[in-house]
């Protein structure tokens, strides 16, 4: 499941954007843009890393500020503003995406995709493939030779993080903030006993592919 | 819906999964089942499912109970069992106004883990598992004669050998699709016997994964036409099976029993953590060895202990410290020797975090190593039998305030009437050894 945050102070296009992403399949939530990069926990739950930030207001250099939160710089940011905005200030060039308004749902996720790609180099739609090691990221399922292999929910998360960032080196807490939410107090073996479940289940062709980085942490490599 | 039911749900729909098994085990940790439906897993998520509850209360139970089985998202795990498409999910059993059913062992262990993670420790275990292969009974009937083991029978039209490594193969492969990390090795000290090592991971997951195995393990040897068997002493004059269990407690990255200095076994703390799992072994035995036969493995030795003694060299110590690698802070652990397969880790493992834990709390004192030199050493013998063993847990204040008076008296209970059963058993010893001669 991926989780979109929408950044504005305007509680009725924050309903609209978040009806948009809902039908896209992303599950949002609303940041304030008060100040505050992550969204209020009224609702109780712990708040992951979201798979995309859609900045409707940049009250705050939201973009800017994004970009240098050592958690939240590798989100891809989707920055809405109107023609009269379009200025050249800093937030356009913060952003990895911009949507002029108005727009259509159809082309928010055409630069939703966009974006992701440009952050994760995930491929077109879904689906990422590594070798023959294939995840669907809308259906949660992943393949290997085509075959079904099957994850609990957090083995999943972690994959999925890792795929989508290949090539990059993530610490322990990186992962951990990323994958289980800030607040989980498990602790960072958590991460390293979810790696060595997700390479079991991946078999010995691909459990190579999530390298460990001594002292530093993991990579996953294409 | 949380995005974790939203997982399950999906892919229950995905992979046409039809019905998923809710899992949870009794008092005596022997695993229970029952199916929902895919159509009413939504149901299930969101209310819970109700059952009686004088199901977790083992062999000893009363009258009925209304319980609720809260199924844990998080533990959804599509099975790899041959031919239908499975899945499980672990269950918390609790009372229709929300509390935890006092006897669901599972929820016993997450108190005592919790405890522990409110001063930022985490336990940490590995296991070594040792069973039995034997050929099938002829009838059900023959259960009780001498099993005939794999290695030495011409029954199959296999090898023995090739019997035993297909069995390795897949049981390794079942365990590492359901996220078991695994290492497996033929076992040489008695025929037909096997052991496999699953990899260190948090306390909770090693129980859901020994609970796991054992169906696994049975479900392989039941596709082979052979059976498998956890009983802690199966045969005479070999040796039985053990659950060789490595502790390792953790503060946030930093493994507490690592000693920086290299003369020392254990760090301060965890000499004392260890002095606290000695100092409470004899009331924790009920638990670590519960079945009247498991005393038969720890009577005759063969590498099973037989009093609370550690050793870094010996072979039957009731715990092992194995030698510390400089830099090698990860491996610093203990290898507590007397659990056998047929134990309920839930209580095992809550009832050692709490015996080393109270051990660092009140600065208990690590007595001498047993050098197994054949000298004296002071180290407290283990209980002799069931009965000795029950009668120490019942009293066990540890025990009590770790897993609740509820689960202990229906423990004990257990543990008595198991006692009363054998204890009026004629066996086949007597008969031998007394019919012609008296």
């Amino acid at each position: 499941m991926s989780d979109a945050w929408i950044y504005t102070r305007d509680a009725g296009d924050a309903s609209w954007a978040a009806k948009l992403l809902a039908e896209l399949g992303f599950s949002p939530r609303r940041v304030r843009a008060n100040g505050t990069l992550r969204p209020g926990d009224a609702d109780g739950a712990p708040a992951r890393r979201p798979d995309v930030a859609l900045v409707l207001d940049d009250e705050g250099d939201v973009c800017a500020r994004l970009r240098l939160d050592d958690e939240l710089c590798h989100v891809p940011v989707i920055l809405g503003v109107s023609a009269d905005e379009l200025n050249g200030g800093g937030a356009v060039l913060d952003a990895h995406e911009l949507l002029v308004a108005p727009f259509t749902a159809a082309e928010l996720e055409a630069r939703i995709a966009r974006a992701r790609r440009q952050v994760n180099g995930v491929e077109h739609g879904d689906v990422v493939r590594v070798g023959s090691l294939e995840v669907n990221l809308a259906t949660y399922q992943v393949t290997l030779d085509r075959r079904p292999i099957d994850f609990t929910y957090m083995e999943y998360e972690l994959l999925k993080f890792l795929v989508t960032h290949p090539g990059r080196v993530f610490s322990r807490e990186a992962l951990l903030s990323g994958v289980w939410g800030y607040d989980y107090y498990g602790g960072a073996r958590t991460v390293d006993v979810h790696v060595r479940r997700v390479r079991a289940k991946l078999g010995q062709e691909h459990a190579a592919r999530i390298q460990t980085v001594r002292s530093v942490g993991y990579r996953f490599d294409k | 819906m949380g995005h974790d039911e939203t997982y399950v749900l999906r892919t229950v729909e995905e992979r046409g999964v039809r019905f998923v098994r809710l899992w949870f085990v009794d008092v005596l940790g022997l695993p229970k089942s029952f199916a929902v439906p895919a159509g009413e897993l939504e149901a299930a998520l969101d209310e819970g499912i109700g059952l009686d509850g004088s199901a977790l209360e083992g062999f000893a139970r009363a009258r009925e109970r209304d319980v609720i089985a809260h199924p844990d998202p998080r533990s959804f795990q599509v099975l790899p069992w041959r031919d239908e498409v499975v899945a499980r999910m672990f269950c918390d059993i609790r009372l229709p106004d929300g509390a935890a059913f006092p006897v669901d062992s599972r929820q016993a262990l997450r108190r005592a883990l919790d405890g522990a993670a409110d001063l930022g420790l985490t336990l940490q275990v590995g296991c070594e598992v040792e069973f039995f292969l034997f050929a099938e009974p002829a009838a059900d009937d023959d259960l009780g004669a001498v099993p005939r083991t794999l290695d030495r029978g011409a029954y199959f039209d296999l090898t023995p050998q090739d019997v035993g490594s297909d069995f390795r193969r897949r049981t390794i492969d079942l365990l590492e699709r359901m996220g078991i990390p695994v290492k497996a090795s033929h076992h040489e000290n008695a025929p037909s016997q096997h052991e496999i090592h699953l990899k260190h991971t948090d306390a909770l997951s090693m129980a859901d994964a020994l609970t796991t195995f054992r169906m696994a393990v049975r479900q392989v040897a039941r596709e082979l036409g052979v059976y498998a068997t956890f009983m802690p002493k199966p045969l005479d004059g070999v040796p039985g099976s053990g659950l060789h269990a490595h502790f390792s407690l953790f503060d946030g990255d930093r493994n507490v029993f690592f000693a920086s200095d290299a003369k020392e076994p254990l760090s301060e703390p965890g000499r004392r953590f260890l002095a606290g799992v000695l100092a409470h072994a004899g009331e924790m035995t009920a638990v670590t060895n519960q079945w009247v036969n498991s005393y038969k493995r720890l009577a005759t030795g063969m590498e099973a202990p037989e009093r609370a003694s550690w050793t870094r060299h010996g072979r039957s110590g009731l715990v092992r410290v194995p030698a510390g690698r400089p830099g090698k802070e990860e491996a610093a652990r203990i290898e507590l020797r007397s659990p056998d397969p047929a134990c309920n880790p839930y209580l095992v493992f809550a009832l050692v975090l709490a015996a080393g834990l109270r051990g660092i709390e009140r600065g208990y004192q690590l007595g001498a190593e047993d050098l197994e030199d054949g000298g004296p050493h002071e180290a407290m013998p283990l209980p002799e039998d069931l009965r000795i063993a029950t009668e120490l847990f019942d009293r066990s204040e540890l025990a009590r305030e770790t897993l609740g008076d509820r689960l202990c008296d229906w423990y004990v209970s257990n543990k008595r009437a198991e006692w009363e059963a054998y204890r009026t058993t004629v066996t086949e010893y007597e008969r031998r050894r007394y019919l012609a001669l008296l």
